[in-house]
């Protein structure tokens, strides 16, 4: 029998989690890691080296299976004939929906979660998007500023290893990059036009991400096979399976379990502390508890929301840590999509080589100083040049020789750019229990209501009229605006559940990811966020988690804890 | 753990035998679990040995030669060699709905209307010239559909027969020279065969 008691216990393997399971065991906790989802083993799971005509169907995917097991799932592009074994069945985890709304909750319950299958983008926050919700109301102040962060931002990416361009912009600060991956030369043709027409106001660079352009701590450098999503069998790019957990488990202090659902964290009364955990094992359904003296709730920001809207007793009849009213309220997303693309003239004996995971990004330049009449904060934008290859061939007319020898030239060169903005805190998008559906487990379903406001769908309109105009400025030809619909969720940057804040009447968590009721309880997931700023979030909730254990552990030495 | 020390082009047999020395730490933990696991992954086929169930001989028959004439073997293999038939059979039998299925199968049987109306032989029995002009007229036709009609059916056959032969192996190394992992990128590669 495996110890039931640890000194801390990290509820989620995923991207937050493996962090946190890093750090603690590093400073000498004996931890106990929780995952909902089975073990992930990269000889075995990762699939990148998988051609599509080693596939059933081609790399379509098993349509009816899909449409029948993960509904929701197939929503998300990388949900496909490889990597659908890294998304939840949504028949045993199901969910609802306020009426009239849609949220695609894409999740991913397995050894490493989401982190297997992220965007791998990496954006610092700046005082802009700490200070956002003081400067204009909506939202609680935020209880640290870039300068708390930065040295943890520092630390995070030191050693995940992440490659890029320093630009010295003020809304959007230079990390520890190694180097950027090259852009092409439509890319190169669009950030020189940008830059005659905008100077430093709005400028082009290659996206800064979490994978390596060189070898870096054991791990080689990108090969440019272009699907990351599928698990890198060089370890390139980051995840918890092949960079946090294995730093964990060569501590000796790591015990991880799989499916190990997690049903409520145990609230102690004489305490006032979470005394540890309630687990329901996925395969056997047996129902277990682990103790600890802390525990961090890593499991994405809706279902750590939902953990702890199940821990009820006496004393939290609506959820524990929950006497501001704030846990599940708020949540947010990422609207993306809305952007423009054109032709780039010229370079006809210029191709690419390689398959680059990773585009361009053009960091945010609304309301940096000024006001915008229709809408608050901002957004940025992904994008990137190349040309089409035989995939144009369908829309091409004939077929036979010609067509053939047509389709060994790519068509002229393109560049497209969407953008993705920042959501509004709003207590109206919120997440309760829903009072009759239940996932496999018997754990109430979540309810979702979340919807986009006017200040998003006002920034949306604005982004895709402000890429045509840039792309227009920058020389790109026959540039037409395009549009998404995305619903909230699928953007999969949901966040903000249990946020955190200055006062704990208006916030669950303060300055240090710690719950306020209760002070053994951190929370550094998504759920810990006060706003969503515009960036992608991840490298942000690595950095508070590696700042929250290393607060927490030297509460414990000092007998605070 | 043991890590490549680099990872520049490399083919698949070389990547298997990478995978099978970068099993990180993590390997170790829980080795109940994780063997366990691990043996239901091997014992999971990769491929499902169940052959489709769309087409019948003369289905496919049709299918080989309307797909060899889309993408005929030149200096690189066509899509006969590249295995498309195997593909679009996959795709029809068990990918389609009932709706797109039906109209695919129908769509090959009026090219066989076609060329009786035309030649009063069956597609398979006409001579090359006769089966390309049967085809012209799909493709004219199909293209002269307005935008937001259903698909038609050259549309299908010649969507199908592009991604089967693209993505088989013989069309991704042999007609587009694919490298799988190059080990690096360039954005500004110099273009030419």
């Amino acid at each position: 029998m495996p110890p039931t008691t640890y000194d801390a216990i990290v509820v989620g393997s995923g991207i937050s989690g493996g962090w946190a399971a890093k750090e603690l065991t590093e400073k000498g906790l004996r931890t106990l890691v929780l995952e909902a989802g089975g073990p992930t083993d990269p000889a075995i799971d990762y699939v990148m080296q998988v051609r599509p005509w080693e596939l059933h169907f081609h790399g379509w995917g098993d349509r009816a299976k899909l449409e029948h097991d993960q509904a929701v799932q197939r929503r998300c592009y990388a949900c496909d004939e490889w990597s659908g074994k890294f998304f939840v069945s949504d028949l045993d985890n199901p969910y609802t929906l306020a009426e009239g709304t849609r949220f695609d909750w894409i999740r991913g319950r397995q050894v490493g979660g989401r982190s297997i299958t992220w965007g791998r983008q990496v954006y610092r926050w700046s005082d802009l998007d700490f200070g956002a919700n003081a400067r204009d109301g909506f939202g609680v102040d935020w209880p640290i500023r870039y300068a708390d962060i930065a040295p943890w931002y520092d630390y995070v990416e030191r050693y995940i290893g992440i490659s890029g361009n320093a630009e010295g912009l003020a809304q959007l600060p230079d990390g520890q990059f190694l180097p950027g991956m090259p852009l092409n030369v439509a890319e190169q043709f669009v950030r020189d036009g940008l830059a005659r027409h905008y100077g430093r106001e709005r400028v082009l660079t290659i996206g800064r991400v979490a994978i390596l352009t060189e070898d870096h701590r054991g791990r080689a450098a990108c090969g440019y096979c272009g699907v990351c999503e599928r698990g890198c069998s060089t370890f390139s790019y980051f995840n918890s399976v092949h960079v946090t957990l294995p730093a964990a488990a060569a501590t000796g202090k790591l015990t991880l379990r799989p499916w190990s659902v997690v049903h409520s964290v145990i609230y102690d009364p004489r305490t006032g502390k979470a005394s540890g955990v309630r687990v329901i094992d996925a395969r056997t359904n047996e129902v277990l508890e682990f103790r600890s003296r802390i525990v961090f709730l890593n499991a994405s920001a809706l279902e750590s929301a939902r953990i702890l809207l199940n821990s009820t007793s006496a004393r939290w009849p609506n959820g524990l840590a929950n006497s501001s009213g704030a846990l599940g309220k708020y949540v947010m997303d990422h609207w993306m999509g809305w952007g423009a693309h054109g032709d780039v003239p010229g370079f006809e004996d210029k191709t690419t080589a390689g398959a680059r995971p990773n585009g361009t990004y053009l960091p945010r330049f609304r309301n940096l100083t000024g006001r915008q009449p229709d809408f608050v904060r901002g957004y940025g934008y992904q994008g990137g040049g190349g040309r089409a290859g035989w995939g144009r061939g369908s829309s091409m007319p004939g077929f036979g020789r010609g067509l053939k020898e047509a389709l060994r030239t790519p068509a002229p060169w393109t560049y497209s750019m969407s953008a993705w903005g920042e959501c509004l805190p709003r207590e109206t998008n919120a997440v309760t229990l829903d009072p009759v559906v239940k996932d496999k487990w018997g754990i109430p379903a979540l309810r979702i209501d979340c919807r986009w406001g006017d200040n998003e769908r006002a920034a949306m309109r604005d982004a895709a009229v402000q890429a045509a105009e840039m792309l227009e400025a920058a020389g790109v030809r026959n540039v037409r605006q395009h549009e998404a619909n995305n619903p909230p969720g699928l953007t999969i940057h949901e966040m903000g559940t249990a946020r955190m804040g200055k006062d704990r009447n208006t916030s669950v968590l303060n300055g240090w990811n710690q719950a306020w009721d209760v002070p053994n309880l951190f929370i550094t997931d998504g759920a810990c966020m006060a706003s969503s700023a515009n960036q992608n979030p991840s490298i942000t909730y690595m950095a508070l988690t590696a700042r929250a254990a290393d607060h927490a552990v030297d509460l414990m030495r000092r007998r605070e804890l | 753990m043991i890590v490549p020390a680099k990872a520049k082009s490399m083919d698949r047999r070389e990547l298997i035998g990478l995978v099978g020395v970068t099993l990180p730490a993590l390997a170790g933990l829980l080795p109940e679990q994780l063997q366990a696991a691990a043996l239901d992954a091997r014992r999971r086929p990769a491929l499902r040995a169940a052959p489709a169930a769309g087409l019948d001989a003369h289905q496919r028959a049709l299918v080989d030669q309307i797909s060899e004439m889309i993408m005929p073997a030149t200096d690189t293999p066509g899509a006969r060699a590249a295995g498309v038939t195997d593909f679009v059979d996959v795709i029809v039998g068990e990918y389609y709905r009932d709706d797109d299925r039906a109209a695919f199968l129908r769509g090959l049987a009026d090219v066989d209307s076609r060329a009786q109306a035309d030649f009063s032989k069956g597609f398979l029995e006409l001579s090359e010239p006769q089966q390309t002009a049967i085809l012209t007229g799909l493709d004219a036709e199909a293209r002269a559909m307005p935008p937001g009609s259903p698909t038609p059916f050259f549309g299908r056959i010649k969507g199908l027969t592009l991604y089967g032969y693209y993505q088989s192996e013989i069309g991704y190394t042999q007609e587009l020279h694919g490298v799988f992992m190059p080990g690096r990128y360039d954005g500004a590669a110099p273009l030419g065969r």
